[in-house]
């Protein structure tokens, strides 16, 4: 599903952000990648949505190679992969709903595919009675709950969440993990990075350990260490 | 098509989230469209007058009573032969005297007097010249002709050469208003592509955080791109609508004045006329405008 092979990515200010970093993750499986920061988490999320390109190495995501992919295509591969960062990335002038169906509007779905599909992905996350809601007048984790569904309405294979419990209490946190169990639990990879020690441990899933751009530990059943 | 809808829809309900920079963009826009209008208009109108002007300047021979009708016909014969010559059309002594009649009140009364005394008014050939500034030349070769013997006199001895230069100064204010028109146009023009660019340059920046969203959830090249040109042409639209409302009640004011002083008729005549194809223009070269601004700013700034 998720093939990274050999992949070094060196910033003109000659900063290595990941070195000959390699990994491999299987379809429907639920990995969590941990790392100081600045160890190359957020390096790797970038190149899996191809914000970045690697310098060199090679990457796949289900058939797609991502040399081969021309410019006019990444659209359509940011549509197969749901994303979630730290910050939410809401749109603060719309409401829950509207943050959600602008993801199927910016790709083309049909108005009435948009009215079927965005209350069903709201029921699954929770947000059923806060639709009409502005990000402002929601908490922190409706906020992450509200970009979850954003990522997901367009059932995407893969959703990665970059941090999505970093601005969170412990309550709303375990929400969010739980979501994201349940969500792979219905099929799609979730690809998790966290610095939360206690959530990783209690997962008891893979957990893929960089370090100063370095896969230095790559565990079946892992925990939180650095 | 669907995709189209939306592009337009962001793009218009964008135009109004930032009124105050949408407001100079479309004054500025409204500007620079009558600006425009008006100078194609006086270029128009000067053009016109000076074809008026120029048709009126010719050159009159008038012929002593004495000259029998072969000799008047020999002269016009000579006189078509003359450098610089176009046309010879004879005007009988009747005729001098109906048309004496017909062109005014005074006029008549005039002619009135004249058939009293016996019709004083001497025959004349009217000799239209093909270029203007010759008019001197011209009179002088004709007066150089054997045959000019039964010439009393010319319209251009009487008036010197007054009349070239008149002509030389509606030619010169002809080519000024040509000059400053399209300079001010392009100023004009080019102030306006500067303010709309830097519109939609604000524009990108304060929604840059929208647009990394947009692209984030996979919004293709156009989708992002789509609304700020929509946005851009907007103001072109809002611009031809404030030109034209504004130049409606000026065109119907200075329209009735150039008829009534300068015998503009025809002029403001084809405004008349083509009023909705002047609209048309304005709302076309507005939408243009906005659009290459916008397309401009998008190009150097929204790198995607």
């Amino acid at each position: 599903m998720i093939l990274l092979d050999r992949v070094t990515v060196i910033y003109p200010n000659k900063t290595v952000a990941l070195s000959g970093a390699s990994l491999h993750i299987q379809p429907k499986e639920f990995v969590t990648i941990v790392g100081a920061s600045g160890a190359g988490k957020s390096t790797l999320i970038r190149l899996l949505i191809k914000e970045e390109v690697p310098t060199s190495g090679k990457i796949i995501v289900g058939s797609i190679d991502y040399d081969t992919i021309d410019k006019a295509n990444i659209p359509h591969l940011r549509r197969k992969i749901g994303v979630v960062f730290q910050d939410f990335k809401l749109l603060p002038n719309l409401t829950v709903y509207e943050n959600v169906s602008f993801a199927l509007e910016v790709s083309g779905v049909k108005n009435a595919e948009i009215k079927r599909a965005v209350p069903k992905i709201l029921q699954l996350v929770g947000l059923s009675e806060k639709a009409h809601h502005y990000p402002s007048e929601i908490s922190g984790g409706e906020r992450q709950r509200t970009a979850i569904a954003r990522a997901l309405v367009r059932n995407p294979k893969i959703l990665i969440a970059d941090e999505p419990t970093g601005n969170l209490d412990p309550k709303n946190s375990w929400d969010i993990i739980e979501l994201l169990l349940k969500i792979n639990r219905f099929g799609t990879t979730v690809v998790l990075t966290t610095h939360n020690k206690e959530i990783v441990d209690a997962l008891k899933k893979r957990v893929i350990t960089i370090n100063r751009g370095r896969v230095v530990k790559d565990e079946k059943v892992g925990k939180y260490t650095l | 098509m669907i995709t189209f809808w939306r592009v337009f829809k962001s793009g218009f309900r964008n135009t109004f989230r930032n009124a105050w920079l949408s407001s100079a963009a479309t004054v500025i826009m409204a500007v620079t469209l009558l600006i425009m209008t008006f100078f194609a208009f006086s270029i128009i109108f000067v053009r016109s007058q000076l074809n008026e002007v120029q048709k009126k300047i010719d050159l009159t021979v008038f012929i002593s009573d004495e000259a029998g009708e072969a000799q008047i016909k020999e002269l016009q014969n000579k006189l078509l032969q003359v450098d610089g010559v176009e046309s010879v059309q004879f005007v009988s002594k009747a005729d001098a005297l109906k048309r004496l009649e017909d062109s005014s009140e005074e006029g008549k009364k005039l002619a009135k007097s004249a058939t009293d005394i016996g019709n004083p008014l001497p025959s004349s050939l009217e000799v239209k010249l093909a270029k203007l500034d010759d008019i001197g030349g011209v009179n002088k070769r004709i007066r150089d002709l054997p045959e000019a013997v039964i010439i009393t006199e010319t319209s251009f001895d009487s008036r010197d050469d007054n009349r070239k230069g008149v002509i030389e100064n509606v030619i010169k204010i002809s080519n000024g208003v040509t000059r400053v028109g399209a300079v001010l146009s392009v100023v004009f023009l080019l102030i306006a592509l500067m303010i709309i660019f830097n519109t939609i340059r604000m524009a990108i920046f304060t929604r840059r955080e929208e647009i990394e969203i947009m692209k984030l959830v996979g919004a293709t090249k156009w989708f992002v791109r789509g609304p700020f040109i929509v946005e851009g042409s907007m103001y072109g639209v809002f611009g031809a609508t404030i030109a034209t409302i504004t130049l409606v009640p000026i065109g119907r004011v200075a329209g009735q004045f150039l008829t009534d002083k300068f015998n503009a008729g025809s002029t403001v005549a084809y405004f008349g006329t083509n009023f909705w194809l002047i609209v048309l223009c304005m709302y076309g070269l507005g939408i243009l405008i906005g659009a290459l601004s916008s397309w401009l700013a998008i190009s150097r700034h929204l790198k995607l």
